[in-house]
C-alpha cells in the first residue's frame, strides 16, 4: 500500500469580485494531479509560487476539501476518513505562525500532546526527546514570543513529531530561515527519513530538493509537469549548456530579445542587490555568447561562465523559465 | 465515544482551560472587560442609587457582575475561533484528532469563570470601600442559580464562537450586542421599566433568566412567582442550555465544512 495516493485531484478557488455588480471568478489551483508516494520515501513537490503546492498539502492534511478527485493517506480517504488520517500525520507550514506566542515552548508542546490524545507520561518523555532533537532543550520554559524565527520553526518540527506520525508534510519548512538554521533543519529532515518516516516536502529551493528527495514532482499551474528522481530530472537538460552572465541593470525587453534567439531554450534571471545573473539555456554553449553580448550592449556585463546544467536548470526548463528567481539561499 | 476518548477529551478541556486562563489573565482587554468596566458600572450604579444603595447593594453588585459576565462571554467567545485563525493556530487545531468544539469548551469555560471575578471584586469593593452589609438571602438557591448561569453561559459561548466565525460580515455585530443585553437582561434594573414590546426579547435571552434567578436568590427581587421564586428561571436556563448544545454541534460542523470549502481556515 502506498503512503500517499492522489488521483485526478482538482481544486478550484472561487473569489467574488466587485461591490455592486458582483461576479465570481474561478481560479484553478490544482488541475487533476495524480501521484503516489511509497512508504519511507522522501518525496518533493517543487514549483513556483502559486503552482498548487500548498493547496496539495492542505488537502492531504484534511484542511481543505478538493473540488474533484481523490486522495488517501495510508489507505484512508482524506475527506471521508479524516478522523483516521489525522492521528497518522504530522504537518508543518512555513512561517512563524501557528504557535501560542504567550506560552512557553513546553506549554505549546504539552497542549498539542493532549490534542493528539497522548498519554501524559509518554508525552513528558517525548517532549524531552524532541526538545533535544530540535536543539531547544534548556530554552523550553521561555515564551515563544522571545524566540528567533529559526527556533520557532524548530518548535514547529517538534510539534509535528509529538505523536510520532507515520507520514510528515513539510510545506516550505526552511522558508525564511538563515542558512545555518536551514541547514540544521535539513539535517533533521534527513534524520527523520533515516527513521523510516514518509515525508512529503514542498519547496522552491532546488538544491534542497536535490539534496533531500528520493523523487521529485514538478508542479506548474496546477499540473504535474515532471515526476522523477533528481538525477533523471537533470537528464531533461543534459543536451543543453547553461551560460551564466553577471549583468548590472538589465532591462526586461532585452531579456525578451535574448529569449527570442533561435537556439535559446529558456532564460531566467536571478536578482541580487545590485546585479542580476542571467541564465541562458541553449544546446549551443559558448558559441552563443557573442550574440548575447551584442544584445546586452547597453548593460554592464561582468563574469560570463558556461557550465553543465543542474536540477535548477531542469526546473527552469520545465516551468517555462520566465521567472525571476529572487530568493537565493 | 469510548472511555479512553472521553478521558482524552476531558484532559484537553482541562489543559485548554488552564492555558487559556494563563493567557487571558495577562490580556489587558480582558482585564478591562471583566474587572475594570464592571467595577465602573457598579460605582456608577451605587452613585445613581445613593439614597437606596445600602439596601439594594447586593442587587447592584450582582447586576454589575452580570455585565462583566456577559461582556467577558461575548468578547472572548466571539474571538475564540477568529483568534485562532488570526494567530495561525486554527489549522493546527483542526488538523489534530480532537474536535474543535472540545477545545472551545475549555476556552469558554475559562473565560466564563474568569468573568465571574467581576462579581467577586464588586462584592469586595462594596463591602470594603462602602462598608455595605451584603447579605445573600438564599445562599443555596444562589449557588444553584450561579451554577445554572455558568452552564447557560458556557453553552451560549459555544454558540457564539462558531456563529461569529461563520462570516466576516457578522463580526461587526459583536460590539453592538454588549449594551442592549445589559438592558434587556434586566441586570441593573427590572425590565418592567422598559416598554412592553421589549419584554419578549428579554424572554429570548438566557442572560435575562440568569439575572432573574441570581437577583431573586440574592436580594429577593425580580421574581414574579412568589411560591417558587426561581423554578421557572432555573427551568428556562436548563432549556436554553439544551438548545445551545444542540445548536452548537450544528454550527461547529457548518463552520468547519464552510472553512474547508472556502479555504478560510488559515486566513488572517
Amino acid at each position: 500500500m502506498n503512503a500517499i495516493e492522489i488521483r485526478n485531484l482538482r481544486r478550484v478557488y472561487r473569489a467574488t469580485i466587485g461591490t455592486l455588480r458582483r461576479h465570481i471568478r474561478e481560479v484553478v489551483a490544482l488541475d487533476g494531479i495524480s501521484l503516489e508516494v511509497r512508504p519511507g520515501e522522501l518525496f518533493g513537490l517543487l514549483g513556483p509560487n502559486g503552482a498548487g503546492k500548498t493547496t496539495t498539502v492542505k488537502i492531504l492534511t484534511t484542511l481543505l476539501i478538493p473540488t474533484g478527485g481523490q486522495a488517501s493517506i495510508l489507505g484512508f480517504d482524506v475527506v471521508g476518513q479524516a478522523d483516521r488520517v489525522r492521528p497518522r500525520i504530522g504537518f508543518i507550514f512555513g512561517g512563524e505562525r501557528g504557535l501560542y506566542w504567550r506560552l512557553s515552548a513546553c506549554d505549546n508542546l504539552r497542549y498539542f500532546a493532549d490534542l493528539y490524545h497522548m498519554d501524559p507520561d509518554r508525552s513528558r518523555r517525548r517532549i524531552d526527546e524532541l526538545l533535544e532533537l530540535v536543539g531547544l532543550l534548556g530554552r523550553e520554559d521561555e515564551k515563544v514570543e522571545g524566540y528567533s524565527r529559526g527556533m520557532r520553526q524548530r518548535l514547529h518540527v517538534a510539534r509535528a513529531l509529538l505523536h510520532d506520525p507515520e507520514v510528515l508534510f513539510l510545506d516550505e519548512p526552511t522558508m525564511g530561515l538563515d542558512p545555518v538554521g536551514a541547514r540544521e533543519l535539513r539535517q533533521v529532515i534527513r534524520d527523520l527519513k533515516g527513521q523510516g518516516k514518509t515525508i512529503f516536502l514542498t519547496t522552491h529551493y532546488m538544491f534542497e530538493a536535490d539534496a533531500l528527495c528520493d523523487r521529485i514532482a514538478v508542479i506548474n499551474h496546477g499540473r504535474i509537469v515532471a515526476l522523477d528522481t533528481p538525477e533523471r530530472l537533470k537528464g531533461y537538460v543534459r543536451d543543453l549548456r547553461v551560460i551564466e552572465l553577471e549583468v548590472f541593470g538589465i532591462a526586461p525587453p532585452v531579456i525578451d530579445q535574448v529569449r527570442a534567439l533561435p537556439t535559446v531554450d529558456a532564460v531566467s534571471v536571478e536578482d541580487f542587490e545590485q546585479k542580476q545573473i542571467l541564465l541562458v539555456q541553449s544546446p549551443q554553449g559558448s558559441e552563443l555568447i557573442p550574440e548575447i553580448l551584442r544584445l546586452l550592449d547597453t548593460a554592464r556585463v561582468g563574469k560570463v561562465v558556461v557550465r553543465e546544467p543542474t536540477l535548477e536548470d531542469a526546473y527552469v526548463r520545465l516551468v517555462g523559465g520566465d521567472r525571476g528567481l529572487a530568493q537565493v539561499d | 465515544m469510548n472511555r479512553s476518548t472521553l478521558r482524552a477529551y476531558l484532559r484537553v478541556v482541562a489543559t485548554v482551560f488552564l492555558l487559556h486562563l494563563k493567557m487571558q489573565a495577562v490580556d489587558l482587554f480582558v482585564v478591562f472587560t471583566v474587572l475594570i468596566q464592571p467595577l465602573l458600572i457598579a460605582l456608577l450604579a451605587i452613585y445613581i442609587q445613593r439614597d437606596k444603595a445600602p439596601d439594594i447593594a447586593i442587587y447592584l453588585i450582582v447586576g454589575s457582575g452580570m455585565t462583566g459576565l456577559w461582556s467577558g462571554l461575548l468578547f472572548t467567545s466571539s474571538f475564540a475561533i477568529r483568534g485562532e485563525r488570526w494567530y495561525g493556530t486554527l489549522e493546527m487545531l483542526v488538523g489534530t484528532p480532537t474536535p474543535l468544539g472540545v477545545v472551545m469548551i475549555g476556552k469558554v469555560l475559562a473565560s466564563v469563570l474568569l468573568s465571574l471575578s467581576s462579581m467577586v471584586v464588586g462584592y469586595l469593593m462594596a463591602a470594603a470601600l462602602f462598608r455595605f452589609t451584603l447579605y445573600i438571602m438564599d445562599l443555596p438557591g444562589f449557588l444553584i442559580s450561579l451554577a445554572l448561569t455558568l452552564l447557560a453561559f458556557v453553552t451560549f459561548g459555544l454558540v457564539i464562537a462558531p456563529f461569529f466565525a461563520l462570516s466576516p460580515a457578522v463580526e461587526g455585530w459583536v460590539n453592538a450586542l454588549e449594551f442592549p443585553v445589559y438592558v434587556l437582561g434586566g441586570f441593573l434594573f427590572p425590565i418592567l421599566m422598559l416598554p412592553g414590546w421589549s419584554t419578549p426579547l428579554s424572554y429570548m435571552l438566557s442572560p435575562y433568566w440568569a439575572a432573574q434567578a441570581l437577583h431573586a436568590t440574592s436580594s429577593g427581587s425580580g421574581s414574579v412567582y412568589p411560591n417558587f421564586p426561581v423554578a421557572l428561571d432555573w427551568a428556562m436556563l436548563l432549556l436554553f442550555s439544551a438548545i445551545y448544545i444542540f445548536l452548537s454541534g450544528r454550527l461547529f460542523g457548518m463552520v468547519l465544512r464552510r472553512a474547508k470549502i472556502d479555504a478560510t481556515l488559515g486566513l488572517q
